[in-house]
């Protein structure tokens, strides 16, 4: 169903003028923006726990014909910034879960494949997560708590992105409609 | 960033005067007895505890997530609630917390940024008792700010509960009293829905129903064979527009409406300062006094009736009284009866308005938890559709207890529910997997579920109850409430027949059940407390008569849910908003009469 515009009072008009001139060229400008930015300086994580936590998120959530993953999405600039912010004391548990989280991916490494997991081939990385992933449901040793955490965050910040709502979800809302493109209930 | 009305000058209290009437609270039922009296031409002064804020740029309705820097969730040193401190903890909550602030669970909800200047921090709020998960919003409009707009109206199957299965007490009024002021209301404020003619649930008057999704008519089709409804979400939502009323704009079904406390800032959903208080003060007869924290309705010794209100100024902590020939409290349910048991004095010892000991007692709500969640097999990997762009999916009216006798348990529920995806996509944290299956089948899937939860009817028990604490005092210095009050046998078998009948239902509509929730929610998570100062006809077991009128101080009206005998399964705020009509309606009348 096409939008009708054609019902608009005048004055409904003039509120709306505003507002569909602000969120329409938005999403477009946005785009062009956040593909020539350069990636900033962790604030978090040093720059080798990043590579790591970058490489993760990708794995997690990886760029397909559909659209583009998590690295794209700056995943991990998401969840660096949220480390950054951590409100301490109280959540300093949070920030050394994450850190101690990323050693032992390096080690389930080292012991799977023999190397770090960044100098792993692909198909090795995933078999590392795999391992990690065994027990979604119930996590219960501290890699496979940890890959909770790690999924939860990457879920969250991917799909909160321009990349995982407009590209990934086609999300049509937040703009505005001439009504709801549902069925009338016979 | 979209043009708004902007809201009248406010005029500046004269407390050196006597008011025709004092309405203490702004939400549902103090908007809407200040747009009631005035309206009669009375000279009205409404006191508001929180402050006003200016909504359009707190609520920021159509920011993208990720143009916040935390994508909507409020600062780290602020921290709300979750379920499983509401279940091993007693209040107060924020008793010892590390956290600079601390909020009821909503604030949990995704853009919680948004409400954290509209739901109250608990560090000033504090209460005791029982555990409860009570929400509050100090803010001019209280909780119509964040409210979930299910509009509905009560019927004669809860006005006379008590004749229907001789439980409680039944209303000292009946649908026919109360139907001439559901339909003022539909027409003031808008309401959307589609006309269903069912005794338990009658029809409003309807503004352009929002429409329901492919899953929901499969549901609503299947349901029919089982005798049961489900109607497209009933809203407090102007879906035409109102050219009565220029703060507010009809639905344009922008999406994103279920970022529930990130409002509406075109106000096409109904909340009291746009809908009732700017036209109230355009009249030129309302004086809004925001900052105010009520503490005491004050009495004239010599007459027994209440002479006014006594407020400390919720900033500077200074004490004042405004005076009035009628006081109205509508600070909602809880702080209503909070306020009637501070009000204690040589003429009313027990509190003003309490000679019957019902004050604070009766308290009753809806019961939540049981939910499910299912997914339509021919939905999956169709081309994505907006299934937010409306207030709200569906809701499917009470079928227990109306014919039939239920073995274990009185009265009913309802369900609420919808297809679909929002913005964000929630299944994808319990989807398991990773890489490129796990992002296809999020992609996929998102359309295809379909998701909803019970709202039972909670008995009213004299138990029931809040009363003062006064050992425990607000950041005021103001007595707070203490809590006695737990969900009895009734709530819990029927929480276990929602589980129960939900998985059925959509079984029956061939809906693949993935997941069905039992376990019932903690106290006060439905948000809709009530009954703390019920009418009646007997003084001796009821605090007010059917005009919302105390039975023992009758310049005294409490119009808010409080007044309400029983719970019913249906969302509250389209009965308080119609009962607070009529009992406005009465009082300007008797007023003029010289009764009061």
């Amino acid at each position: 169903m096409k939008p009708d515009r054609d019902g608009l009072t005048r004055r409904d008009a003039l509120k709306i003028a505003a507002g569909a001139a602000f969120s329409l060229p938005a999403l477009f400008t946005r785009t062009a923006a956040a593909a020539t930015t350069a990636a900033s300086a962790p604030r978090f994580f040093t720059k080798d726990e990043y590579a790591l936590l970058d490489e993760l998120t990708e794995t997690i959530i990886p760029t397909d014909r559909h659209s583009p993953g998590a690295r794209a999405a700056k995943v991990a600039a998401y969840i660096d910034g949220r480390m950054a912010e951590a409100f301490l004391p109280v959540e300093a548990d949070v920030q050394e879960r994450w850190r101690d989280g990323l050693r032992r991916v390096d080690a389930l490494s080292q012991e799977m494949n023999g190397t770090a997991f960044l100098a792993a081939s692909p198909e090795k990385r995933v078999a590392v997560l795999a391992r990690m992933a065994g027990n979604e449901k119930d996590p219960k040793s501290a890699e496979e708590k940890f890959f909770r955490e790690l999924k939860g965050a990457t879920v969250q910040g991917y799909y909160t992105s321009e990349i995982g709502i407009h590209q990934e979800m086609e999300y049509k809302g937040n703009v505005l409609q001439g009504e709801y493109a549902g069925e009338e209930p016979t | 960033m979209i043009f708004q009305m902007r809201p009248p000058a406010p005029k500046e209290a004269d407390l050196t005067i006597v008011y025709d009437a004092i309405v203490v609270g702004s939400g549902a039922a103090g908007g809407m007895a200040a747009h009631v009296l005035t309206s009669h031409g009375l000279n009205v002064l409404l006191l508001e505890a929180g402050r006003k804020l200016d909504m359009e740029s707190e609520l920021k309705s159509m920011e993208w997530p990720y143009d916040h820097p935390r994508r909507g969730e409020m600062p780290r040193d602020g921290h709300a609630i979750t379920l499983n401190e509401y279940t091993v903890r007693q209040p107060p909550y924020a008793k010892d917390t590390p956290y600079k602030h601390v909020y009821s669970y909503v604030q949990g909800w995704g853009g919680s940024d948004y409400s954290k200047n509209i739901v109250v921090d608990e560090k000033d709020h504090p209460y005791t008792g029982t555990k409860y998960a009570w929400v509050r919003a100090r803010l001019l409009g209280g909780k119509t700010a964040i409210w979930g707009r299910l509009a509905l109206r009560l019927s004669d199957y809860d006005f006379k509960g008590k004749t229907h299965d001789g439980y409680g007490e039944d209303w000292p009024i009946s649908y026919a009293d109360v139907q001439p002021y559901y339909d003022k209301v539909d027409l003031y404020l808008g309401i959307a829905g589609h006309k269903e003619n069912l005794p338990h649930l009658p029809d409003s008057l309807f503004q352009r129903t929002t429409r329901l999704n492919p899953s929901e008519v499969m549901l609503r089709q299947s349901l029919k064979k089982m005798n049961r409804v489900l109607t497209p979400y009933r809203a407090g939502v102007t879906t035409d527009g109102l050219k009565h009323n220029k703060y507010r704009s009809k639905c344009y079904g922008r999406g994103a409406c279920n970022r529930r406390a990130g409002g509406c800032d075109i106000h096409a959903a109904f909340d009291s300062p746009t809908g009732l208080i700017y036209p109230a003060m355009d009249t030129g007869h309302l004086t809004l006094r925001t900052n105010s924290t009520a503490y005491e309705v004050t009495v004239d010794p010599a007459t027994g009736k209440a002479r006014g209100v006594a407020f400390a100024d919720s900033q500077s902590g200074k004490h004042y009284e405004a005076r009035g020939k009628a006081v109205v409290v509508a600070a909602s349910t809880l702080e209503s009866a909070r306020l009637l048991l501070l009000s204690k004095s040589n003429a009313h010892p027990n509190g003003i308005g309490n000679s019957s000991g019902h004050v604070g007692h009766n308290f009753c709500e809806h019961v939540m938890g049981p939910s499910i969640l299912g997914r339509v097999k021919d939905l999956v990997g169709k081309p994505r559709t907006l299934d937010d762009g409306r207030p709200g999916g569906f809701y499917i009216p009470r079928y227990r207890n109306l014919e039939d006798r239920q073995p274990k348990f009185i009265r009913g529920y309802g369900f609420e529910g919808g297809g679909g995806t929002g913005m964000i996509p929630g299944r994808a944290f319990s989807t398991p997997g990773f890489g490129a299956d796990f992002k296809k089948t999020v992609r996929d899937e998102a359309g295809a579920f379909v998701h909803m939860g019970g709202f039972g009817e909670v008995l009213p028990r004299y138990e029931s109850s809040v009363s003062i604490d006064p050992a425990v005092k607000d950041r005021w210095g103001i007595p707070v409430l203490k809590f006695n009050y737990a969900f009895g046998d009734n709530e819990k078998q029927m929480a276990l027949d929602m589980a129960v009948t939900g998985k059925e239902m959509f079984e029956a509509a061939g809906i693949e059940v993935l997941h069905a929730d039992a376990d019932v929610l903690t106290e006060g998570w439905s948000i809709h407390e009530l009954g703390t100062a019920r009418m009646g006809s007997d003084p001796k077991t009821s605090v007010l008569n059917q005009f919302q009128q105390s039975h023992d101080v009758k310049n005294l009206f409490v119009v808010d849910g409080s007044s309400h005998v029983s719970a019913s399964c249906q969302n509250p705020t389209w009965t308080i908003m119609a009962l607070a009509w009529r009992s406005c309606d009465h009082l300007a009348d008797e007023l003029g009469k010289g009764n009061l």
